[in-house]
């Protein structure tokens, strides 16, 4: 039952600055995605609310009180990490049980936390085993079971699913979401695949070098990213961006200053005409992603169904009415479309 | 995968004679801690593989039973170098591992010590001998000669170089998110380490401990200079398992290196187990 704040953070490791002057905050049962490539400074963001590293500048809040000086058993935030860390001298059951019986737990409440826990995750029948012996899929969600059997202010999980095939990890964060919201607990999500953000969080974080370029629900920055950075960053296959040179042929006019357009795969229409052609055209049942080329600049679109386009084909282009992006020299988006 | 069975036959030959060449001397012995004197005193032709009559008289005589044909008096008996070596060994070794782990866990996790590791080098790099005669000095002085304790607490200083790179290795391999793990979930710093990191640790410390174990266990030069007649150990006494008569009493001293070969073998069992599972086996995805 928390929300949390960063009020400009920086955490340095020797000359690498990994978290670099960030704000933001969490709102009170929210489920947040920390959201950007790798050794981007999202992990680093848990530590520091867990209270594993220490911030060399700027302040976190958790519930509006400063954390400065609480130790990380003290901060009760639970966590599950990004390669489970379960402990492996111990059975699953021991594992789940653990942070009950170090917060010296009644054995009978213990007992009934766990069960619960372990019929929500559907475990029961894996308990007595020791991690060496668990699938992965199993691991995971006795490491989720772990972090969901106390009652923590927040929930931090660093990329827990990414270790698990396509379906299961579907599966597995629709559950989360679920879950979540039973337990009406604050999530924090790290993730580096923008499926897996858009599809779950109800606000999320774009970070690019230990900084954030964007906060917003998921749906906002995908409609209005603020540079080409987090355009390119949501949406697969990724937005069009090209010279504003060419935005005559997509038919668009751009704002005073705009120097390059973007235009997601799905505002792209494509037409049999004249000015571009088409270079390939992948169907995939539901909908066809098209390339094309326009004057040596590849552009894709994404169209329903399957459209009867063949390669090779010369075809015309335009933009869906608004949905135009322009983007200034250094990037940034400009307001008017 | 296959393989051309020339290649197989070179293999196994190879093994076979890289066997022969380590455990010939160790078979030997164990012939000759078997044999009468009059097997183990012959030379040439009369020299056999295993004993013709084989007798516990090697072993009754290292215990002070005399023996019908070997008319020596041994002036001590095999027993108390046996509890000696046994005693400075064992704790030489608990000295060594508590302080090397304790130190080792702090350097790999807190940076505690900056030049800890290189200093411990040093110490390495310095010959035992330039040392012992200071540390005899010292010793004498603190009463500390021809006693088991002593030679303990010298055997822990000696060995806990060993210790400390061993666990140093191990600690830094161990992934530091089970320990953070443990902290979120509500551990001190001292309960994180006993109830995590120690007995994650059990296989890393059962081998560091049988690797310092055997260091001690086999020391000649520290208890030769150490100890005069009280707590003489194994290795010290077998050099005086000879005799005026009859020369060097292979025999008895090949009984008493069987002997000594018991409790490292031992421990090797022990924690052969442990060895083959791994640190973190199962606690991490992969």
């Amino acid at each position: 039952m928390a929300s949390i704040s960063f009020r400009n953070v920086t955490k340095r490791f020797g000359d690498v600055t990994a978290v670099d002057d960030v704000s933001f905050d969490i709102r009170d049962n929210a489920f947040f995605c920390l959201f950007g490539p790798p050794l981007s400074g999202k992990s680093t963001i848990l530590k520091l609310i867990l209270g594993l590293e220490k911030p060399d500048a700027g302040e976190i809040l958790i519930d509006g009180r400063p954390v400065t000086g609480i130790g990380p058993a003290q901060r009760n935030v639970a966590m599950v990490f990004q390669n489970l860390a379960l402990f492996p001298h111990m059975s699953a059951l021991d594992n789940i049980r653990f942070p009950l019986v170090e917060r010296r737990v009644a054995p009978d409440k213990i007992a009934a936390r766990v069960a619960e826990v372990c019929e929500k995750l559907h475990i029961g029948h894996i308990l007595h085993k020791p991690p060496a012996q668990l699938s992965g899929g199993e691991r995971q969600r006795v490491a989720i079971a772990r972090a969901l059997v106390r009652d923590p202010v927040a929930y931090l999980m660093d990329d827990p699913i990414s270790a698990l095939d396509a379906r299961l990890r579907e599966q597995t964060r629709v559950e989360l979401r679920r879950i979540q919201q039973e337990m009406g607990k604050t999530l924090v999500y790290v993730t580096h695949d923008q499926e897996e953000a858009m599809s779950v969080a109800d606000g999320m974080a774009v970070f690019q070098a230990g900084r954030i370029c964007q906060t917003g629900t998921p749906e906002d920055i995908y409609r209005h990213p603020n540079s080409t950075y987090v355009a390119g960053m949501l949406g697969a296959p990724a937005m069009n961006v090209v010279p504003m040179a060419l935005a005559a042929s997509l038919q668009v006019q751009g704002p005073q200053g705009a120097d390059s357009l973007g235009v997601r795969p799905e505002n792209l229409r494509v037409a049999p005409g004249e000015g571009a052609r088409i270079t390939e055209v992948e169907p995939l049942g539901g909908f066809t992603t098209i390339s094309v080329d326009l004057a040596g600049q590849s552009l894709r679109a994404t169209l329903r169904g399957q459209p009867r386009f063949t390669t090779g084909q010369p075809v015309a282009l335009s933009v869906d009415a608004g949905r135009a992006h322009f983007f200034d020299t250094s990037g940034a988006a400009l307001a008017a479309h | 995968m296959q393989r051309s069975l020339s290649f197989e036959i070179f293999r196994y030959t190879a093994i076979a004679l890289f066997l022969a060449l380590s455990l010939i001397p160790t078979a030997w012995m164990l012939s000759m801690a078997f044999k009468p004197i009059a097997e183990w005193q012959s030379s040439g032709v009369d020299l056999t593989w295993w004993p013709n009559n084989p007798t516990l008289d090697n072993f009754r005589f290292i215990f002070g039973h005399s023996s019908s044909d070997l008319i020596v008096a041994l002036d001590r008996t095999a027993g108390r170098p046996i509890l000696a070596s046994l005693l400075s060994a064992s704790f030489g070794t608990a000295i060594a591992m508590t302080a090397g782990t304790a130190a080792a866990y702090g350097l790999s996790r807190f940076g505690f010590g900056g030049n800890l590791p290189l200093a411990l080098i040093q110490l390495r790099l310095f010959p035992p001998m330039a040392v012992m005669i200071p540390v005899m000095i010292m010793w004498a002085f603190l009463g500390l000669i021809d006693t088991w304790w002593g030679l303990a607490l010298i055997y822990g200083i000696v060995t806990l170089p060993f210790a400390f790179w061993l666990m140093k290795t191990f600690f830094d391999d161990m992934p530091r998110e089970i320990e953070d793990a443990a902290l979120v979930e509500g551990c001190s710093r001292w309960r994180v380490f006993l109830r995590v990191t120690l007995p994650m640790m059990r296989p890393a410390l059962a081998s560091s401990a049988l690797f310092v174990f055997i260091l001690n266990w086999s020391d000649y030069l520290i208890a030769l200079l150490l100890t005069t007649r009280d707590w003489v150990t194994i290795p010290v006494y077998m050099a005086s398992l000879s005799s005026s008569m009859t020369g060097q009493l292979y025999g008895a001293k090949a009984a008493l290196g069987l002997i000594a070969a018991v409790p490292p073998v031992i421990m090797g069992i022990a924690i052969q187990k442990q060895l083959v599972r791994g640190l973190t086996f199962g606690a991490l995805k992969e």
